[in-house]
């Protein structure tokens, strides 16, 4: 009968540890999966560095360019010396927010 | 560009054109005109030339990246902006403003 009684406390204990061990496994796989996206995040922005940096700077000679425009009439960056400044605005229309 | 749109009467009293440019072909380029009813003009660099020589064309992704570049009447750089920050006119105008 003592040895039951040692015994009892014994293998609850035993089940509760293995309890909390399987919930502690179960929520360390849950975190991992919430994980996941950031870790998707931490790559993107790994990434970013590798986009590339212009390395035109103040005071260089602007590139010329022709290019055509949505009517189809041609667009010179030199045609506006001595006439007007120019904003070049590129843009990326797939990921344009606007 | 939707942004440069609203601005775009800043823009002309400082005697800037502004030019937007991407790598999207010239239908996609027309019917986004429209859609944000811009009225300063929209070219395709769909050869990727443009963003090559200014240095801002992603090779792995095909695309030019954002990038705003102030170019004086003498055809210099007077202002560079790349990526988010590109998308605010504001610094571009400031750029204008002072020239």
């Amino acid at each position: 009968m003592k040895r039951f009684s040692t015994a009892v406390p014994l293998l609850l204990g035993l089940s509760l540890c293995a309890l909390t061990c399987q919930r502690a496994t179960r929520s360390g796989g849950d975190s991992a999966g919430a994980n996941t996206p950031a870790g998707a995040q931490t790559n993107s922005a790994a990434q970013q560095p590798s986009a590339p940096q212009t390395q035109l700077k103040v005071g260089d000679r602007a590139p010329d360019f022709e290019l055509t425009d949505t009517e189809g009439q041609k667009v010179k960056l030199s045609d506006f010396r001595g006439k007007k400044n120019v904003v070049l605005a590129f843009y990326v229309l797939a990921f344009t927010g606007g | 560009m939707k942004a440069y749109q609203a601005d775009i009467a800043k823009f002309e009293q400082t005697n800037t054109q502004v030019l937007g440019i991407s790598v999207d072909s010239f239908a996609a380029n027309r019917r986004f005109k429209e859609d944000i009813g811009a009225t300063f003009p929209l070219l395709s660099d769909f050869k990727r030339k443009t963003v090559r020589d200014y240095g801002i064309y992603d090779e792995e992704g095909g695309y030019g990246t954002r990038a705003t570049f102030t170019v004086d009447k003498e055809g210099v750089i007077r202002h560079v902006e790349q990526g988010k920050d590109a998308i605010d006119p504001t610094g571009a105008y400031q750029s204008c403003r002072a020239l």
